[in-house]
């Protein structure tokens, strides 16, 4: 699984499938609160993005990968 | 028979285009880049010569210049790219090339060109 | 044309045959789901071949089309007339295709609107039907609003507020510098199909693998809806980019979905846009004055000074510092460029957006630079991109010159070659290599001389240019040869004109230079000889195959071998009478010499038999390369759209196998390194972590073993997980609970090839859709062969495929039972005992006996076959079990006898016989007699 499900927290590592989005979203409607942590993330598929920008949890960790980060910024940080 | 050098490093486009202008009784050789089209042409010159732009050691353009630079009878050049670049027109003009045709190049119009240029009529 | 695509445009007519004949049959049972995915399967495989060339128009079409099939299939749509016009159209568009690339060795340029709007029509059917099954009655509105949707192209017009302000000014200024170094600017704007995550696309992948990529952002197309009612997978994100690589290059990237991409050149200056607090700072009156001045006189130095200062002077969030930010990095990158520098300070006095439109942006840069067009809003800095329709050699207009027919094309080609020479001599570089450039320019003017003039005139001809030739080495510039050129005829006269004149017979001495005044009386001006009647066209194909002498290689119809291969079987049977004969020579009629004559003769008939038949079978053998050579190129490009990096490594192309088995090889090898590399080989990134190169290795290895040949298919991806495959096995009720238990790590990986099994949740292009492993356990066992499936967790996969080299002689153990001979595959005999009656138990009404320790369960092949009699047991009172393998069970046949082992000629069952499944075939036995081969597998 490269989402792992704390308590109140999503972890993205690696490369996130599009298989993973489904499960995403369905967490992320029972914790409205939740944080998602994208540290080690390298790369996600846009299924997933797309439940992200969605839902607007709050981003704990930015992607390490400066070059993610820049484009998640784009697409998860309100202009 | 007129003598026509493929200059190309790709081997399908050297067997289309040598195809085509084997049909209309031209003899032709090869080169896979331009060194090797260079040597060549030093050792017998031919009527014509078929150019691509990018090949490996040599690309057309330096072989162009290297060949114009020769005192050698020269023979028209026909410079064939994809269109990528507007640019590379005039630089082929500037290198040496007579005529220069965009990939992929139409048989009858490839042998229209060539006929032109050799001064060969149908007949 | 290579043999690939020879072997893939065949393929593709027979495909695109059979989709026309499942979709007539379709037209008589339109609820008949077996021919419906039979349909399916033919658009998908089409789309997968042509998917492995550059043909995106044709895959583009196909991907359409299979999509439209899928949903026919899963009943999402109904099949309609109107459907299967479409489709038709489609696969006339495919095949017409196809056609071109045959014929020309390429695919013309000029097909993308039409497989735009087929794709359109295909997708409108799609989404129409999706709310429910259309009637007959809304077909003809249905109809005619396709037709409209037809002629609609996508909008071709860019957009003009491009969202240039949202981009950083660092990035902004990172692009600027960029193009400032010769690079143009495209801006992308990706809008990804709301099905592409089912088509197995990852847009933002896509998106941020673009080359040259400076700047991105991603939008949500519409406003999100609350999460309960939200669909993961489907797509709702744009994508817009800014990128410094040539448009053919982004072309090529996004080669795969042309039709959801808009890409505009960017001026660069466009880039300039200051932004920030426009309140504020010290006062800029006296500086805008200054930097008017120094500009004016040139003193660049000063004024980047100046600005500096300004710079320090101001709070660095405001709209001034943005400004002068840009005016000294405009100082830096293009001081030349007078009236942009005036722009920005004249904005910069105003405080307000640089006003670009008021100047021609793409002045410095290449032809292919744009300029603006449209006077821009000051504020927001909107315009309209267009690119510049500048042509350097505007008479090399081959496409239009084409279009008036071959002699017209030709005029305008000679008109075209000459008008290039003009240019190529006024060029005013004076390079080393000038005098073999004017040389070759004087080559091709004579080419044309020789084509277009009268041969009379011909050498007065020649000699004014060899003349002005000399003249312009002497001088070493194009100039003399230009003069004799004008002299010709004026530059502006085109050639209807020349023509015209020569219609005329006028020789106007007027027309002729200095030069030429002594030839003037015999020359005739450029004209063209026209091409003679009906042999304009020269078809290439026909020319072609007529040049080729003696080919060394004979296509032969598949049917013919397949003759050749049923004659010589006839021929080993009916070779197997002459023993009898001799036999009976001897026996009966008692000529014992003529016997022996028999047989000497048979032993050369059977020797030149078997040679012929072994000739024949070399006939049917092809190297494993045949399916190899496909490898390389859909290696290269799954893995890169994939992002993996891929060793692809073929060993023992050369190895042979029977057409049919190579053949068979085809589909399962493709899913199996589809497979690989979508599941097994890691990212780079991720094989790093784990200690491994980036690059993965796939190897295929071919080998002789036998009378079989081996493949391998390796990988040092991350192996199978057998848990993670016996959850989902179970999950998928393909296992109970007791054997999810039970089952060893090597069993469960062999799960994959359980029916219905499939890894992949995702639907992509790539591993298919719900088409898994079981297809490649089924399309192997279909040729008698057997794989292996081994793998290691985090090293790697070892796939191994057994088949035979041949299927054409099957080897069968004969056996008796009541009174008639039945021939059995070998390869499921597993034994032959002879059980005592007294050995033999009743199971719950069933018989079974116990061999080595294992119950094995009897049946009488009598009983099998229907026959009420019971089976014979030998003098001690012992039965013949012959004991057969199903599957991984080993089954008994009571038999009355074995007989030999024989090699046949399996022949199929043909009319009525061919529906009954008991059998595999026939063959015939050297005496003359049928022997029927049993299908040990449908019997039980």
């Amino acid at each position: 699984m490269s989402i792992e499900f704390k308590r109140n927290l999503a972890v993205f590592r690696e490369v996130v499938s599009v298989e993973e989005a489904e499960g995403l979203l369905e967490w992320l409607q029972k914790k409205p609160t939740a944080k998602v942590d994208l540290g080690a993330c390298v790369h996600l598929h846009p299924a997933n993005l797309q439940v992200l920008m969605a839902a607007k949890p709050v981003i704990q960790t930015w992607p390490t990968d400066a070059q993610l980060r820049v484009w998640l910024e784009s697409a998860l940080v309100a202009h | 028979m007129k003598r026509i050098l493929i200059v190309d490093d790709a081997a399908t486009v050297r067997l289309y285009h040598r195809e085509i202008l084997e049909t209309a009784n031209y003899a032709v050789e090869e080169a896979m880049n331009g060194i090797e089209a260079l040597e060549k042409a030093l050792q017998s010159p031919f009527d014509l010569y078929l150019v691509d732009i990018n090949m490996p050691k040599l690309d057309g353009y330096g072989f162009l210049r290297e060949l114009r630079g020769q005192d050698l009878p020269q023979a028209p050049a026909i410079m064939i790219s994809t269109e990528a670049q507007a640019n590379d027109e005039q630089r082929a003009y500037i290198a040496g090339a007579n005529i220069y045709l965009i990939k992929p190049v139409k048989p009858d119009r490839l042998l229209t060109q060539v006929r032109l240029l050799l001064g060969d009529v149908y007949r | 044309m290579n043999p690939l695509l020879e072997q893939f445009l065949s393929e593709a007519r027979d495909f695109l045959q059979g989709i026309g004949e499942k979709l007539m049959q379709l037209e008589n049972a339109p609820d008949d789901a077996a021919l419906m995915g039979e349909l399916f399967r033919l658009v998908h495989t089409l789309k997968g071949n042509s998917g492995l060339f550059d043909f995106p128009e044709m895959t583009r079409v196909l991907h359409a089309g299979e999509d439209l099939m899928d949903a026919v299939r899963n009943g999402r749509v109904a099949y309609s007339r109107l459907l299967a016009d479409c489709l038709l159209d489609a696969m006339d568009f495919v095949g017409m295709l196809c056609n071109e690339i045959e014929a020309n060795g390429a695919m013309g340029v000029t097909h993308a609107g039409t497989s735009v709007r087929l794709v359109e029509s295909l997708r409108q059917l799609m989404e129409r039907d999706a709310a429910g099954p259309r009637h007959a009655d809304t077909i003809e509105t249905a109809e005619a609003e396709t037709a409209s949707g037809a002629t609609e192209h996508p909008s071709a017009s860019f957009r003009a507020d491009l969202p240039l302000a949202v981009i950083p000014e660092a990035a902004r200024m990172d692009a600027y510098r960029h193009a400032g170094a010769g690079h143009l600017l495209h801006w992308i704007a990706y809008t990804p199909s709301e099905q592409c995550f089912y088509q197995g696309e990852d847009p933002f992948f896509l998106a941020r693998q673009t080359p040259e990529l400076r700047w991105g952002c991603i939008e949500a197309r519409d406003p999100w809806p609350p999460l309960a009612e939200m669909d993961a997978y489907c797509c709702l994100l744009d994508f817009c980019l800014l990128t410094a690589a040539p448009r053919a290059e982004l072309e090529e990237h996004y080669r795969y979905v042309m039709d959801q991409v808009e890409i505009a050149p960017l001026p660069r200056l466009a880039l300039v846009l200051p932004q920030g607090d426009s309140n504020g700072g010290p006062v800029y009156d006296d500086f805008a004055t200054d930097a008017r001045h120094l500009l004016a006189t040139g003193d660049l130095v000063g004024l980047a000074r100046n600005a500096g200062t300004m710079l320090e002077l101001s709070n660095p969030d405001l709209w001034i510092a943005s400004a002068l930010r840009w005016l000294r990095l405009m100082l830096e990158i293009e001081p030349e460029n007078r009236a942009a520098l005036a722009v920005l300070v004249e904005s910069l006095s105003r405080l307000a957006a640089p006003d670009w439109a008021s100047i021609q942006i793409g002045t410095t840069g290449s032809a292919e630079h744009s300029e603006i067009t449209r006077p821009s809003q000051p504020d927001d800095g909107q315009f309209v991109a267009t690119a510049s329709e500048s042509r350097p050699m505007e008479p090399i207009n081959q496409g239009q010159a084409m279009a008036n027919g071959p002699a017209s094309a030709e005029a305008d080609a000679l008109a075209a070659i000459v008008a290039t020479q003009r240019e190529i001599l006024a060029l005013t570089d004076d390079p080393a290599w000038l005098p073999g450039r004017i040389k070759a320019a004087a080559a091709a003017l004579a080419g044309c001389l020789r084509v277009s003039v009268a041969p009379d005139a011909l050498p007065g001809l020649e000699t004014g240019l060899d003349a002005a030739t000399t003249l312009a080495l002497a001088d070493n510039s194009g100039a003399a040869l230009l003069a004799w050129l004008d002299g010709q005829f004026s530059p502006s006269l085109d050639l209807s004109d020349a023509e015209g004149a020569a219609a005329d017979g006028s020789v106007n001495a007027e027309e002729t230079t200095a030069t030429m005044a002594r030839e003037s009386t015999t020359q005739a001006p450029l004209a063209p000889t026209p091409p003679p009647e009906g042999d304009g066209e020269i078809k290439f194909g026909r020319r072609a195959e007529d040049a080729i002498a003696g080919p060394k290689s004979l296509k032969v119809d598949q049917a013919k071998i397949d003759r050749l291969m049923n004659l010589i079987g006839e021929m080993v049977v009916a070779k197997n009478a002459l023993p009898y004969l001799a036999g009976r020579a001897e026996a009966v009629f008692g000529v014992r010499e003529l016997s022996r004559d028999i047989k000497g003769h048979y032993a050369v008939i059977n020797r030149i038999a078997e040679e012929m038949q072994d000739a024949i079978m070399q006939v049917r053998m092809m190297p494993v390369s045949f399916v190899f050579q496909r490898f390389p190129r859909l290696v290269r490009d799954i893995s890169r759209k994939l992002g993996k990096e891929v060793n692809l490594v073929l060993e023992g192309e050369e190895t042979e196998a029977d057409k049919n088995i190579i053949e068979a090889l085809g589909d399962p090898l493709m899913h199996i390194v589809r497979n690989s590399l979508d599941h097994g080989i890691e990212l780079p990134e991720v094989r790093r972590v784990a200690g491994k190169p980036a690059a993965g290795t796939l190897t295929l290895r071919a080998a002789q073993e036998s009378d079989r040949v081996v493949i391998v298919i390796q990988d040092d991806g991350k192996g199978i997980d057998p848990d993670a495959i016996k959850r989902k096995a179970y999950a998928k009720g393909l296992i109970d609970e007791a054997t999810l238990e039970r089952i060893g790590d090597q069993e469960a990986v062999n799960l994959v090839f359980a029916a219905g099994f499939s890894t992949a949740e995702q639907v992509s292009d790539l591993s298919g859709r719900g088409v898994g492993m079981d297809v490649v356990r089924t399309a192997v066992d279909k040729v008698n062969g057997t794989l292996a499936l081994t793998s290691e967790r985090g090293r790697g996969t070892h796939l191994s495929l057994s088949l035979p080299l041949s299927m054409a002689v099957t080897n069968v153990m004969i056996v008796v039972s009541d009174g008639q001979r039945f021939g059995i595959p070998m390869d499921s005999v597993v034994e032959t005992v002879r059980v005592p009656r007294a050995a033999i138990r009743t199971i719950k009404h069933s018989l079974a006996t116990v061999l080595r320790g294992r119950i094995v369960p009897l049946k009488s092949i009598n009983g099998l076959l229907g026959l009420d009699v019971a089976p014979k047991a030998n003098a001690d009172d012992e039965l013949a079990v012959l004991v057969v393998r199903l599957g991984n069970e080993a089954v008994g046949l009571l038999v009355d006898d074995f007989r030999e082992t024989l090699d046949i000629i399996l022949k199929p069952m043909t009319g009525v016989l061919a529906g009954i499944p008991a059998y595999a075939g026939s063959a015939l036995m050297g005496d003359g007699s049928v022997l029927m081969v049993l299908n040990v597998k449908e019997i039980l």
